[in-house]
């Protein structure tokens, strides 16, 4: 553990991926709760586009990530609220359609390479000092949002009508929650990537609702498991030369199946 | 009983779906302390029209006022408790003890950031000791009866120190004899507590007891302010299109 830490691309890779996991685990809590687990896939894809244009114009892919899948996230919200669709499949349009436009744009930009490899599987190797700079910018941004508006986001999950007749603003905090999604969703991609990151938004959470314990020990738990799987996964990553995503990912599915077992009626 | 205060002013209201008229000017007036019961068969609108004076439906046309106000400039929510259709048949899964659920009836009244004030836990141990909940309180809600999630679900919308509670069909999946307590606790807290309730229920045979008005919905509004002996075999039949007995029940009548 210590000689991994030695290593820079190590260090800022670790405080990436506990500050993605912090942040993926807290509102994963909220989008599982509402029902809404796609988005986080959806969203992923939609933020690949954005990698793409970046690659393919020479921008910083992960800056354009956030945007687009900002852009994605107010786009289905809007179709949720406006038009009589089906929230999932809203969800699947645009997650096949993002992941189409994404690699259009590669092929033509020429940009099918290892770079674009990276930002699909998540890479440890590939986080600059850049890249912490924005995940930290960015992810003390949407953890202070959701720590604001934690207890409506929770009332608006348990139930969205009575939370909006008791005067909360519902169809702003859904914005405001998806938006926060989006944006963790584009910083994870650098260490998960996004074709797992919707496991670590997801499986922390449901790993934790096993245990049947109130909703401030439910987020505890998500985000305990979170921690301990980026941690695990990393190391585990770093000694055995695996992909840091998927090991990431089965970590975070190995404490789902031992809290499955535990909780067994 | 004179009452001064109105609470929901509703005029001419018409709301239609697809084509598909659901309500036809409906005209009404809910006052301070009344005790109203909303019955009707059911697509006849009773849902509808609650939802509309929420605004959670828009109506085709009309007005409404919440307290003197347009509903549309209505800010003091807090008012208003409302208990929804099938309230207390939560998801088993969902996180919440008793607690949780209850501390949501005062959310909209914090602040970002805050915990539960020193006004919220009085509040909220006031809500839970009405409903007798005290005890359940740090019990998961999923594992509780059905009519013990119904107070829970009351004890909620009284946290925000409501004027006015508004249940629809608040007796879906509790047994009976949690139904009789319901409507002794629905009745105190409109006599002790003075807060206005205002019910949906297909429980004709019950209601008439303790009500002071009753509203009949079937596309139009029928306001009776005698329930007792509004709620003749003619009009039921008129009102539910079948051929109705009603059978009295004296055991309140003084």
């Amino acid at each position: 553990m210590l000689e991994m830490l030695e290593y820079e691309f190590m260090q800022r890779a670790l405080i990436a991926g506990m500050l993605i996991a912090l942040l993926a685990s807290i509102s994963g809590t909220f989008v599982v709760l509402k029902r809404y687990s796609m988005i986080s896939e959806t969203l992923a894809h939609s933020a690949l586009v954005g990698v793409a244009v970046g690659l393919v114009a020479g921008f910083n892919p992960l800056w354009i990530a956030v945007l687009v899948a900002i852009l994605s996230a107010w786009l289905i919200e809007y179709l949720r609220s406006s038009f009589s669709l089906y929230s999932d499949a809203i969800l699947a349009i645009l997650l096949s359609g993002s992941l189409a436009i994404a690699v259009i744009i590669v092929s033509l930009g020429g940009a099918f390479n290892n770079s674009l490899f990276s930002y699909l599987f998540g890479s440890i190797l590939a986080v600059s000092n850049e890249d912490v700079f924005t995940i930290l910018f960015f992810g003390t941004v949407a953890l202070v949002l959701l720590l604001a508006f934690a207890k409506e986001l929770y009332f608006i999950a348990y139930d969205e009508e009575v939370a909006k007749t008791s005067g909360i603003k519902v169809q702003f905090l859904n914005f405001l929650l998806v938006t926060v999604v989006a944006i963790i969703i584009a910083l994870s991609i650098r260490i998960v990537g996004s074709l797992l990151i919707g496991a670590l938004m997801v499986i922390p959470t449901v790993a934790a609702l096993q245990y049947r314990v109130g909703f401030l020990n439910t987020m505890f738990l998500s985000v305990a498991f979170a921690l301990l799987s980026v941690i695990s996964g990393m190391t585990l990553s770093f000694y055995f030369s695996l992909p840091s995503g998927a090991t990431i990912v089965l970590c975070v599915l190995s404490f789902f199946i031992i809290s499955l077992i535990a909780n067994k009626k | 009983m004179k009452f001064k205060i109105p609470i929901f002013d509703v005029k001419n209201l018409s709301f239609s779906v697809r084509g598909q008229k659901i309500l036809l000017h409906i005209s009404l007036e809910i006052f301070s302390g009344e005790y109203v019961a909303i019955i009707g068969p059911n697509g006849g609108g009773k849902t509808t029209l609650i939802r509309m004076l929420l605004g959670l439906e828009s109506p085709s046309e009309g007005n409404i006022k919440l307290f003197g106000k347009k509903l549309s400039n209505f800010k003091s929510w807090h008012k208003i408790g409302y208990v929804p259709q099938r309230a207390s048949l939560v998801d088993a899964n969902f996180p919440a003890t008793v607690s949780d659920i209850v501390n949501m009836g005062r959310t909209a009244q914090r602040s970002l950031f805050s915990f539960l004030s020193k006004e919220d836990k009085v509040a909220v141990n006031d809500a839970m000791t009405k409903m007798d909940i005290l005890d359940l309180k740090n019990k998961m809600v999923g594992t509780l009866s059905g009519g013990q999630r119904q107070r829970v679900m009351i004890a909620r919308a009284l946290a925000s120190k409501p004027e006015i509670l508004i249940l629809d069909e608040p007796n879906t999946g509790v047994d009976i004899v949690s139904q009789r307590n319901f409507y002794a606790l629905l009745a105190k807290l409109n006599k002790e507590e003075k807060i206005t309730i205002v019910f949906i229920t297909h429980d004709i045979g019950v209601i008439a007891d303790d009500i002071g008005r009753l509203f009949t919905i079937n596309q139009k509004a029928i306001v009776c302010n005698n329930p007792k002996e509004a709620l003749s075999c003619e009009e039921m039949s008129t009102l539910y299109g079948i051929e109705a007995h009603l059978i009295h029940n004296h055991k309140h009548e003084h």
